[in-house]
């Protein structure tokens, strides 16, 4: 470590034996004049309104942002909505059309989940209420409150569901 | 730079818009800021050109100079950008390396080498610029790490490690020289 202290002190000595140019009389008339001149050109600038323009042109600059980002937000809006409307009149009435068009697995499968018949469905409804209706008018002819034996193990009040019973 | 002319009446000077505060801001700053454009420009003329838009710009912000916490550092950061300006236009034309100009001289009457100055500016303008300004501004303008690294807003430790791998860089390159 001493011995580098002393090369790079030997490389200092030997290094100041050239010096660097000092600025002439001259420069300094030179730049000082400019210096002076520009002095009294520009007007002081009162430190009040430094911060004051700062805060304008953030603010215009924060107007302008959202300006244009309405814009686009507009724009690429527009071109989205004509897009969907056109999709939602053409929907297809028959669902069986549907596959024509690509779904992910995940929405083929919620599709066709959701076409299975359902519950509550007319035919159904309509059956459970002729067969309320039957039980009422047996019930009313014969006098009695005996409710009538149910069929295949089910109760003749539920709906009878389309393909529930398909596998006896 | 001188350094009997306290900051806080250089910045009551710039505040209350006193003209003679380019005397003063001369003064102080213009050797040291010559120096220090000429080892980074490696050309005397670029020097003066810079040194010159260096103190316009002081003029123009001289009321931010007034607030300066650190005036030295400040000044140094207007004069190192406006050299980082002039070294990026001439880029396209010119290298450093190219620039075939004296920025240091040797005093007549001593016995050195006819080409002692040619061979030193050499040597310097091979190292890399940020090694070149912190050697020149320690061993020519006698400036302690702790003042290297105020003015150029840089850690002691990373001030004293460029002087080193710049000593050793300008060890080999004056090899048969120095011996």
């Amino acid at each position: 470590m001493n011995d580098k202290d002393t090369q790079n002190e030997q490389l200092e000595r030997f290094m100041r034996k050239a010096h660097l140019h000092k600025p002439s009389d001259e420069l300094k008339k030179r730049i000082t004049a400019e210096a002076a001149k520009t002095w009294n050109q520009i007007s002081p600038e009162l430190s009040w309104q430094i911060p004051i323009r700062r805060l304008f042109v953030s603010a215009a600059a924060a107007v302008f942002v959202i300006w244009l980002a309405n814009c686009s937000s507009d724009y690429a809006l527009a071109q989205w909505q004509s897009g969907g409307l056109e999709v939602a009149h053409q929907q297809p009435s028959d669902l069986d059309a549907l596959p024509e068009i690509h779904y992910s697995p995940l929405a083929r499968h919620l599709l066709s989940t959701g076409r299975k018949p359902s519950i509550t469905d007319a035919s159904a409804l309509r059956s459970y209420a002729e067969t309320v209706r039957r039980i009422l008018d047996e019930a009313q002819q014969n006098g009695v409150s005996k409710p009538p034996a149910p069929v295949e193990g089910r109760s003749l009040l539920l709906p009878k569901q389309p393909g529930f019973n398909s596998y006896s | 730079m001188d350094k009997k002319l306290p900051d806080n009446m250089l910045q009551a000077a710039l505040a209350r818009d006193d003209p003679a505060a380019v005397e003063l801001i001369w003064a102080r700053y213009a050797g040291d800021l010559f120096a220090y454009l000429q080892v980074v420009l490696c050309s005397r003329h670029d020097a003066e050109d810079v040194l010159q838009t260096v103190f316009v710009k002081i003029v123009q912000k001289r009321h931010r100079l007034a607030k300066a916490r650190c005036l030295d550092a400040y000044v140094y950061r207007i004069a190192r950008n406006e050299a980082f300006r002039l070294i990026g236009r001439r880029k396209k034309g010119r290298t450093i390396e190219a620039v075939n100009e004296s920025w240091l001289i040797v005093p007549e009457g001593r016995q050195e080498p006819d080409d002692l100055a040619e061979q030193l500016q050499a040597a310097l303008a091979n190292l890399p610029q940020p090694q070149r300004e912190v050697i020149v501004m320690k061993i020519y303008k006698q400036k302690t790490f702790l003042e290297i690294s105020g003015l150029l807003g840089l850690s002691q430790n990373t001030v004293a490690s460029r002087y080193r791998y710049g000593m050793e860089k300008l060890r080999t390159l004056l090899e048969n020289l120095i011996l």
